[in-house]
Formats: structure tokens, C-alpha cells, sequence
């Protein structure tokens, strides 16, 4: 099956224009349940009640209010709102390349696959230029009236577009405060923790890591639908040993 | 100071650290709540029983699943059930290069910082942090935080262990059906798109970017409060693909070596088909 394509636009490479489409790279996969009533497993609804008025109000009646001081609110139109979209609804300009693995990685949001539009060559030049080169595209990019900042890079054999948190949305290591330990680690506690870095390292591959959690879920659920009783054990906690040499010590010759 | 989301213990071989996590990035976005327009009262979202038509407590809520037709329900007990023993733990798995990991696997930023101030602890912490910046590898762990699994990248940023959590890889979309266009360019259109890239180049400077949306939308609640007209700006219209990709390229790149920047080599270009 196709993919489903979610923006379609223009991405501009100074006077190049190239049409592109925009796909979701990722999807979530936890089991998502419906709130259900316990006593008669009735579906629960969600209903938007007017405190005041201790009613039910339908959706035309119902507008987006932002809470200036408690209980007061600025009512904004969904025109007003989209006023802020800014107009730049159907392109993204490229305005600058920057080394692509300069970017830190907590400034990643979202990944969207990018596709293009016709079979012209230009999707493929862009891609080979910004391959060769190692470099990403800055630029802005409006998505259901809303600005993102964005990186368009070469990913495989593919444009991706990575939807970038803003410098002041991301938290400092310096804002935080770390006490430092009195006793210092000693040269040969540092040896054999790098020594257990050595043994553990290995190639990344993404197909090593399966999601345990979802597969328990998954199989709670079919040993309840079997009738099956549901056995509520509880949680345990490690020991925290105080004595680090000996635990590093132990680590390495369990694994050794 | 920043609030704790989760408290546990960092495993590395049998080294275990007591740490808290807490976010690494802040929501400064401007939200709006649901209002009743006629009193301007607060919207209130309440749980009703579909069957009995009346108002539902939170404790009287179960979980149910669609198993091929059959409903199965589950309470928070049952779910709660099969949450790993230790679950309370990021046990390190392995350690990889983090050139090796695409960003289409990041999720979200958190920073562990240690919980408690023990000498053992801080001891241990510092330990795990100096060595994994020396040896510039990134940890990869899970853990379980609000009923789902989170597979965990560890790094060190100026001696604080940050993690970033990550897409499962049955999670990441396979790109096989994703149109990626034309024949392969030629040399001389390669040549000419590297060297406008390379004229365009900059360092990455974060703090150079600010988030125009979010000043704007400031600038609409505002206007709004003052019972100022709010007008929608015209929106840009979409360029249509040029019919000489080498002229536009030979010419894109005499500009910017002219070091204009891109937007000054648009408007140029517009203000020349206009003409």
C-alpha cells in the first residue's frame, strides 16, 4: 500500500523550486485500551460540561480561551489563531546548511520522510548535494498553522525533514545542580569501568532492542480473554552496594 | 529546581546509582482551555457511563481491548501486573557510537540526576559519567515510566548524564514506497548545488533561531486584549519548479558567491519575472 502523504509544498534551494510531499517516518505502537465502565464494561464518554450551567454544551458553543490571570480568559477565534501561522503555508526555504552531526541530539522532535512530487531531477540533485556535502538545510516549516524549525537531510536513500526544538525550550546540563562526591574515583576504579565499556560495546542495530513491555501486555490480554487468573506481584527494588570497586570488580570478571 | 518525573536505580554491570529523571526540555508554548462562550466558564471534561448515562469516578474505570471481537478488561492492577520486576531500574544493555544512531530514533530529552547526596552515590555517578565521556560512547538501557517502555540513549553533557528516549524500531515507518523522483544529475548540476551549499554554509548556532510562531501568537493574544483588529498576513505564494534548472543554479550561485543570502536571491529572481 501507498503511504498517505500529510503536507504537500515546495521546498526553495535559492532559485531552485523543489515540489515535495511529506510522509510520517514514525508511528507509535503501545497498545492503546478504551476506558470502559468496571461494573457493566459500558464505554465511557467524555463529555464537555459547563460548570455554571451543569449541562452538556455542543461544540459550536465551545471556543479557545487563553487564561490571562485565574478564571479570566482572552477568547481568540480559529482565524485569529491561524493569524499566527505566519505565510508561509506551502514552502520552506532553505536559508542555511549546517554540519549535520553538529546538531545535538536533543534538539530532535519529529523525523517526517519527504517524497517528491514529479519525476524531475531535482529531488535527486538536492539529495546527492546534501549527502555529499554532510550538511542539513535550515529552514521554517508551517504545519497545522503552526512554525516548526527544521532540518532537511539526506537519510539512507531518502530527504528527511527533523522537526528541531527551539534553543530555549531545551534544558542546560549547567542549570542543574550535581553535587560532587568527597572521595574521588581512583585510577583503577575509571581502568575497569572502561574496561566494562569495552566489553558492552557493540554495532548499533535498532532490531536488537524489541519492546518487552508492549509483548507482556499483549499476552495479559490473551491470558485474560483465556479466563486465565492474573497473578499481582509486586515490584523489586536492587540493592544499592556501597563498596564500588567490588562491584565493578565483580561486573567484569562475570562477564570476563 | 527541576521536578523529579521518575526515581530509580542506573544499573552498569552491578554498579547500581540511584538517580532521579527530569526533563530535558520546557513546554513554552502559549495553551488555551476550552471556554463556553456564552459565560466564559472553564470547559469540564467528565467520564459517563455510556449505559447508565450518569456521571463515572475515576476508581470505577477499567481498561478494555478489542481481542479479535472480544472484549477483554483489565484494571490498573492487572496492568500493573506485568510491568518488568525491575521495572524501577535502567539497566545499561550495551554501548554503541552514537554516529550509529540515526535522529529518527529520538524521542524525548531527560537529564539523571543523582537521588540523594551519599558519598557511595555520587561517587558511583561520577564514575559512569567521567568514563563515558572519555570514552565518547553512548549508553543504551530501558526503563518503564507510566505504563510503557522506553528504550534509552545515555550521554554525558558537561558531566550530567542526559538521555534521550528512543523509537522502538518497529516504530520507524519503512521508507521503500516514499517517491524519491528522477534520474541521478549530472556532474555539472551536482557540482554547482555542493558549491551553494558550501557558500551557504554556517555553524550551527541554535540561539540564532527564535521561534517567530510563539512571539506571533503573543502578539494576537495581546492585540486581542486590547480589543485590536487581528489580520492574517497574505500567505506566500508556492513557487512553481523552473524551467532551466542550470541557469537557475549558475545563477543561484553567482549570487550567493555575491554573498547575498537566499531570500535576497528570491526576491531578485521574483522581481525579474515580473518584469
Amino acid at each position: 500500500m501507498a503511504p498517505r502523504s500529510i503536507w504537500n509544498g515546495t521546498v526553495t534551494f535559492g532559485m531552485v523550486n523543489v515540489p515535495v510531499k511529506l510522509y510520517s517516518a514514525t508511528e507509535s505502537k503501545t497498545v492503546h485500551f478504551h476506558e470502559v465502565h468496571r461494573k457493566d464494561g459500558a464505554r465511557i464518554e467524555h463529555r464537555k460540561i459547563c460548570p455554571k450551567e451543569e449541562k452538556e454544551i455542543p461544540a459550536d458553543e465551545i471556543v479557545k480561551g487563553y487564561e490571562t490571570s485565574p478564571d479570566k480568559y482572552v477568547i481568540l477565534e480559529k482565524d485569529e489563531i491561524k493569524a499566527a501561522a505566519g505565510d508561509r503555508g506551502k514552502v520552506i526555504h532553505l536559508e542555511e546548511f549546517v554540519e549535520r552531526e553538529a546538531i545535538d541530539p536533543v534538539f530532535y522532535e519529529k523525523t517526517y520522510y519527504v517524497g517528491s512530487r514529479d519525476d524531475e531531477d531535482l529531488y535527486r540533485l538536492l539529495f546527492e548535494a546534501l549527502k555529499k556535502t554532510g550538511r542539513a538545510g535550515v529552514g521554517r516549516f508551517t504545519f497545522h498553522d503552526r512554525e516548526y524549525l527544521v532540518t532537511l537531510r539526506a537519510l539512507d536513500d531518502l530527504l528527511a525533514l527533523d522537526t528541531l526544538r527551539f534553543h530555549d525550550e531545551v534544558v542546560e546540563a549547567k542549570e542543574l545542580d550535581t553535587p560532587s562526591a568527597q572521595r574521588k574515583t581512583s585510577p583503577k576504579e575509571k581502568k575497569m569501568a572502561s574496561q566494562l565499556v569495552e566489553m558492552m560495546h557493540k554495532t548499533f542495530d535498532a532490531k536488537d532492542y524489541e519492546d518487552t513491555y508492549r509483548e507482556s501486555v499483549l499476552d495479559l490480554i490473551k491470558r485474560k480473554a483465556n479466563g486465565e487468573e492474573i497473578d499481582l506481584v509486586g515490584e523489586e527494588e536492587p540493592e544499592h552496594g556501597d563498596d564500588l570497586s567490588a562491584a565493578l570488580e565483580a561486573s567484569l570478571g562475570g562477564k570476563g | 529546581m527541576a521536578r523529579s518525573l521518575w526515581t530509580g536505580s542506573l544499573s552498569f554491570g552491578l554498579v547500581n546509582v540511584p538517580i532521579q529523571l527530569v526533563s530535558g526540555a520546557r513546554d513554552l508554548d502559549y495553551h488555551f482551555h476550552q471556554v463556553h462562550e456564552k459565560d466564559k466558564r472553564r470547559i469540564e471534561q467528565r467520564r459517563f457511563c455510556s449505559k447508565e448515562d450518569a456521571e463515572v469516578e475515576w476508581e470505577e474505570i477499567a481498561s478494555s481491548y478489542d481481542l479479535d471481537g472480544k472484549q477483554v478488561i483489565l484494571t490498573d492492577e492487572e496492568l500493573g501486573s506485568v510491568e518488568p520486576r525491575k521495572t524501577r531500574t535502567i539497566e545499561i544493555e550495551a554501548f554503541v557510537d552514537l554516529a550509529e544512531v540515526d535522529p529518527i530514533y529520538f524521542d524525548h530529552p531527560y537529564f539523571l540526576i543523582p537521588a540523594g547526596d551519599s558519598d557511595g552515590t555520587l561517587r558511583a555517578y561520577r564514575l559512569l559519567a567521567d568514563v563515558m565521556e572519555s570514552e565518547e560512547r553512548i549508553a543504551l538501557g530501558r526503563f518503564v515510566m507510566r505504563s510503557k517502555e522506553y528504550l534509552a540513549a545515555l550521554r554525558v553533557l558537561v558531566g550530567v548524564l542526559a538521555i534521550k528516549t528512543m523509537r522502538f524500531d518497529d516504530e520507524v515507518r519503512d521508507p521503500k514506497d516514499v517517491p524519491t523522483g528522477g534520474a541521478k544529475p549530472k556532474k555539472k548540476a551536482l557540482d554547482n548545488a555542493v558549491a551553494i551549499i558550501e557558500e551557504l554554509s554556517a555553524d550551527w548556532k541554535p540561539g540564532g533561531y527564535e521561534d517567530c510562531y510563539r512571539a506571533r501568537l503573543k502578539g494576537v493574544i495581546d492585540k486581542k486584549r486590547k480589543r485590536r483588529k487581528i489580520e492574517a498576513p497574505e500567505p506566500e505564494k508556492e513557487p512553481s519548479p523552473v524551467p532551466d534548472l542550470m541557469a537557475a543554479l549558475e545563477e543561484t550561485l553567482a549570487q550567493v558567491k555575491k554573498g547575498k543570502s537566499p531570500e535576497k536571491v528570491r526576491a531578485a529572481a521574483a522581481a525579474a519575472d515580473d518584469t
